[in-house]
C-alpha cells in the first residue's frame, strides 16, 4: 500500500500515535509500578522513592511469599479450576450450542428464549447456594466446576459462531454419509478454532479470577489463589476499625502485596498473546448474525 | 445425538451423587479425641498455621481434635452469614463473632444457640467473669430476650494500645514539653509547622473517623461512624448515665471549633478526607511530612525502622485533656467471641462440645497457653515472674510479634482471656510504662456506653432515624471542619436541620429503652 506523506496526513498520524502512546502508558504504568514495587527494598517503598524503576533491587518479597503456608496449594487449586473448568465448560457448551445453532430444530426457539432469560434473571445467592448444597456439591471441587460451566453470554457467542459456518458444508457431509456427531467433531469443531479459543479464554479468565464462589462453596484447603490475594491486598485495610484489643493493625509491606499481585495475575496475562491471533476474529464473528 | 446427550447428563448426575455420599461418610468416622470444627478468621498479617505450638498443645493437653476452617478476614462475615442463614454446612463453632447487626436478628430467629442457657456447662467462663468482676459488662451483651448468644473474649483492664503519637526527637529539638492538653498540642503543632512550612504536621491513618474516635471523648462526646454508642449522632453522659444529643451539643461545637482552627492554619492534613492508607501514612510519617498522628502502638516500629531521618523517634503519649477530661476511645471489657450455630445443638455430644470449648479457651491453663505459649518452651517462671526464652527476647520482631507469628499466641481470634499484667510481659518496657501511666490517670478508657434494648420495631425506627441524621452530620461536620460553613453563623441552621431530622426523637427512643 502506498502512503502519501502530505502535511495533513503526517499531522493526523502524529496525533493518532500520540494518543495511542498515551493509552499504552495509562495501561502499562500501573502494571510496571506494581512490578517495581515488588522488586524494591521495602524501606524505599515506605519513603516514597519508587516509581517505575525498582529502587534497591530485592527479591525478598518473592522469597517471603514462598514461606506462606498454603500459597502454593491455593495456586494449584486455581490451576485445577482453570484447566478442568475450561475443559468441562467448552465440552458442555459445544454440545449445547451446536443444536441451538440450527433454527430448523423443533423447540429451538423456546430453548433459546429460556437461555436468554437466564442471562438476565437468576435465582440469587441463597437459592443458588441451597441448590448447590442439595446437590451435595458443597465442599467438593465440583461446586466450582459444574454450576458455572455454562455461561449464557459465551454460549450465545458460540451459537452465533456455529451459525456463521455455511450450511452447505454440512449438507455435503450428510450426502457423503456423516452423522451429526461426525459433522460436529470432524467438520464444525476444526472450523471453530477462533470461536472456541475466544470462549475458552473468557472462561479461563473467569475461573482464574473468581473468588466469591470458591469462598461460599468450598472449604479453605480448596480456596484458589485469588482469595488469597484478596486477603493479602484487602485484608489489612479492614483493620483499625473495631478498636479491638491487641490492635493487630500493622500492615503488610507493600512489596509483598505487589509480589503476590504479580505472581497471581501474571500467568493469565501471559496467555493473552498466544490466543490473541484467534481473539480478534473470534469476537467479531458472532456479531454478524446477532 | 440425543442419546449421547442424555447419557452425558446421567454421568454428571451420578458423579455428583457419588461425591455427596463420599462427603457424608467422611463425617461419620469420629472416635477418640472430641472432634470440633470451627471457623477461624484469618488475617494476612498473621497467617494461620495449623502446626502452631498453641494449637498443637491445646489439642494434646485437652484431648480434642480441632478442625479449623481458615477463612480470610475480608470475607469472613459473608461465609459466617451464609452458614448461619442456610443452617446446613455450618461448623460446630464459629470464632470471632459478636452479636450485633445481622447476627442479632439471626440469634433472635434461632440460628444461634443461646449459650447463657447452658451456663452450668461453662464453669471456666463463669469463673473468669467473676474473677475480673465484669458481670455487668457481660450482661450488657444480652439481647432483649434476656439471653446471651456468645462467649465473648474477656478483659480485666482494657489496654491503652493506641493514641497520640508524635515525634519525640522533634519535641526535644525544639525544646518543647510533652503536650498534656489539646491547647498544648496546638502550640506544639504550630512550632512544627513554623519549622517545616511545607508540612502538615498532624495526619491520620484511615480517615477522620479514627481521629474522632480517639479525640472526641476528651471533649465529652463520641460521634460519627466509630461512635462508641454506635448511634452516630448521640453521646453518652457517664455521670447522668443517659444519652444526650452529642451532635448538636456545646461540647461538639467546642470540638469542631478546635479542629477547624487546626485545619485553617494548615496544621491538619487535608488529605485525611480521602482515607490515607497504611503505606501512604507510613510514608508521610517516615519522611517527616507529618510529625503527629493518632494510631496504634504496633504501627510505630515499622515506620521508625523505615525512616532515613537521623534520630527519628516516635513515641506514644497518654490521652490529652480536653474540656471533658483526658479520655481515649471507650472500650468494652468484652471482645468478639465464640458462637455455636443452632445445628451444633443437634449433636448428641453437644454438652461435651460446650464443656470442651469452655475448657480450651477459658480455663486458666488454656488461657496461659493462648497468651504466653508453653512453659519451658517459650518461657520460664523465674521468681514468680514470666521470663521469655532468649531466642524470643532477641528476636528482632519483638516478643509479642514473634510469639504471635511463630506460636500463634495472642491472636485475638483464639485468645479469649486477656489479663493486662500478663500481656505486658510481652511488650517492651516503654509500652508497659505508658499503660501503667494511663491506668494511674484513672478512667482514661471509659466503658462502651450501654446499648438500648430495642425490639424489632424500635430498632427499625432508630435505624431509619439514624441514616439521614448520620448523613447530615457528616455533611455539616466536613463543612465546619473545612470552613465551607461558618461554625458561628451557620450553627443554628445546622441544629435546626438536625432537629427537623428527628435527633430529639432518636434521643428519646434511646433513653426510654436504657
Amino acid at each position: 500500500m502506498r502512503e502519501y506523506n502530505t502535511k495533513s496526513n503526517i499531522a493526523f498520524k502524529t496525533v493518532v500515535y500520540a494518543i495511542m502512546v498515551l493509552v499504552l502508558l495509562v495501561c502499562l504504568i500501573p502494571f510496571l509500578y506494581i512490578i517495581s514495587l515488588s522488586l524494591s527494598d521495602p524501606i524505599a517503598v515506605v519513603n516514597g522513592e519508587v516509581f517505575v524503576v525498582p529502587v534497591g533491587f530485592s527479591v525478598e518479597a518473592y522469597k517471603q511469599i514462598f514461606t506462606y503456608p498454603n500459597f502454593f496449594n491455593a495456586y494449584l487449586n486455581t490451576i485445577i479450576y482453570t484447566v478442568f473448568g475450561t475443559a468441562i465448560s467448552l465440552f458442555v457448551m459445544t454440545l449445547f450450542a451446536y443444536p441451538l445453532s440450527k433454527p430448523h430444530l423443533r423447540g429451538q426457539s423456546i430453548i433459546m428464549k429460556l437461555v436468554v432469560f437466564s442471562m438476565f434473571f437468576s435465582g440469587g445467592l441463597i437459592p443458588n447456594y441451597l441448590l448447590v448444597s442439595r446437590l451435595g456439591l458443597i465442599n467438593t471441587r465440583f461446586a466450582i466446576l459444574l454450576p458455572f460451566c455454562i455461561n449464557t453470554f459465551n454460549l450465545i457467542l458460540l451459537i452465533n459462531f456455529f451459525k456463521s459456518i455455511p450450511n452447505d458444508i454440512e449438507e455435503a457431509a450428510i450426502i457423503d454419509g456423516l452423522g451429526y456427531g461426525g459433522i460436529l467433531t470432524k467438520i464444525i469443531l476444526p472450523l471453530s478454532g477462533a470461536g472456541l479459543a475466544t470462549v475458552g479464554l473468557y472462561t479461563a479468565v473467569f475461573f482464574w479470577n473468581d473468588w466469591f464462589n470458591s469462598l461460599i462453596y468450598l472449604k479453605s484447603s480448596q480456596f484458589p489463589v485469588m482469595l488469597y490475594l484478596r486477603n493479602i491486598v484487602n485484608g489489612t485495610t479492614q483493620l483499625n476499625n473495631g478498636g479491638g484489643s491487641s490492635a493487630e493493625a500493622a500492615s503488610l509491606s507493600m512489596s509483598i502485596k505487589a509480589a503476590v499481585i504479580i505472581v497471581s495475575t501474571l500467568p493469565i496475562i501471559l496467555v493473552y498473546p498466544f490466543v490473541q491471533r484467534y481473539f480478534v476474529k473470534g469476537v467479531m464473528v458472532g456479531s454478524v448474525k446477532g | 445425538m440425543k442419546k449421547k446427550l442424555f447419557s452425558l447428563l446421567l454421568v454428571v448426575a451420578l458423579c455428583s451423587v457419588l461425591f455427596a455420599a463420599g462427603a457424608k461418610e467422611e463425617a461419620a468416622a469420629a472416635e477418640g479425641p472430641l472432634k470440633i470444627t470451627m471457623y477461624y478468621s484469618d488475617n494476612s498479617t498473621l497467617p494461620f498455621k495449623s502446626d502452631w505450638l498453641t494449637v498443637k498443645t491445646i489439642e494434646e493437653k485437652f484431648n480434642v481434635d480441632l478442625e479449623f476452617e481458615v477463612i480470610p478476614i475480608a470475607d469472613y462475615q459473608t461465609k459466617v452469614s451464609l452458614a448461619l442463614n442456610t443452617y446446613s454446612n455450618a461448623p460446630d463453632v464459629i470464632l470471632y463473632q459478636s452479636i450485633t447487626g445481622e447476627n442479632q436478628s439471626l440469634a433472635l430467629n434461632g440460628a444461634i444457640v443461646p449459650i447463657s442457657d447452658y451456663a452450668e456447662w461453662t464453669p471456666n467462663f463463669n469463673a473468669r467473669v467473676a474473677e475480673f468482676g465484669i458481670q455487668d459488662a457481660v450482661d450488657v451483651l444480652n439481647l432483649e430476650d434476656g439471653k446471651r448468644y456468645n462467649l465473648p473474649g474477656l478483659f480485666d483492664v482494657p489496654f491503652y494500645d493506641g493514641g497520640l503519637i508524635l515525634r519525640k526527637d522533634l519535641l526535644e529539638k525544639y525544646g518543647l514539653d510533652v503536650p498534656k492538653t489539646f491547647d498544648d498540642l496546638y502550640e506544639v503543632l504550630k512550632v512544627f509547622k513554623a519549622n517545616n512550612p511545607s508540612s502538615y504536621p498532624f495526619t491520620i491513618l484511615a480517615g477522620p473517623r479514627v481521629l474522632y474516635r480517639f479525640t472526641m471523648p476528651s471533649f465529652g462526646i463520641s460521634l460519627g461512624k466509630n461512635s462508641s454508642s454506635g448511634s452516630y449522632v448521640l453521646s453518652y453522659d457517664y455521670e447522668k448515665k443517659e444519652y444526650f444529643a452529642g451532635a448538636i451539643s456545646e461540647e461538639y461545637k467546642a470540638y469542631i471549633t478546635y479542629f477547624h482552627k487546626l485545619y485553617a492554619e494548615g496544621l491538619l492534613d487535608p488529605e485525611m478526607a480521602d482515607p490515607i492508607d497504611g503505606t501512604k501514612w507510613s510514608q508521610k510519617m517516615a519522611t517527616g511530612a507529618s510529625m503527629v498522628t493518632y494510631a496504634y502502638y504496633d504501627q510505630i516500629g515499622g515506620v521508625a525502622a523505615a525512616s532515613k531521618i537521623d534520630g527519628f523517634e516516635l513515641m506514644m503519649y497518654p490521652s490529652l485533656a480536653g474540656p471533658g477530661g483526658a479520655h481515649n476511645q471507650p472500650k468494652s471489657k468484652t471482645g468478639a467471641g465464640i458462637i455455636f450455630p443452632a445445628k451444633t445443638a443437634e449433636r448428641k455430644d453437644f454438652e461435651q462440645v460446650v464443656r470442651k470449648i469452655d475448657e480450651i479457651f477459658f480455663s486458666e491453663e488454656a488461657a496461659k497457653i493462648w497468651c504466653l505459649g508453653v512453659e519451658g518452651v517459650t518461657y520460664d517462671i523465674v521468681n514468680g515472674e514470666v521470663k521469655f526464652k532468649d531466642s524470643l527476647v532477641n528476636d528482632e520482631r519483638g516478643i509479642y510479634k514473634a510469639l504471635q507469628q511463630d506460636a500463634g499466641c495472642g491472636s485475638d481470634v483464639t485468645q479469649m482471656v486477656w489479663v493486662n499484667k500478663r500481656e505486658m510481659t510481652k511488650y517492651d518496657e516503654t509500652y508497659a510504662a505508658i499503660n501503667a501511666e494511663v491506668e494511674a490517670m484513672g478512667d482514661v478508657i471509659q466503658l462502651i456506653p450501654p446499648k438500648p434494648k430495642f425490639d424489632d420495631l424500635e430498632a427499625e425506627e432508630a435505624g431509619s432515624l439514624q441514616t439521614p441524621l448520620a448523613d447530615a452530620w457528616e455533611r455539616w461536620n466536613d463543612a465546619f471542619l473545612t470552613g465551607a460553613k461558618s461554625i458561628e453563623k451557620d450553627w443554628d441552621a445546622y441544629v435546626k436541620e438536625m432537629k427537623t431530622l428527628g435527633i430529639e426523637k432518636m434521643l428519646k427512643l434511646y433513653n426510654d429503652n436504657l
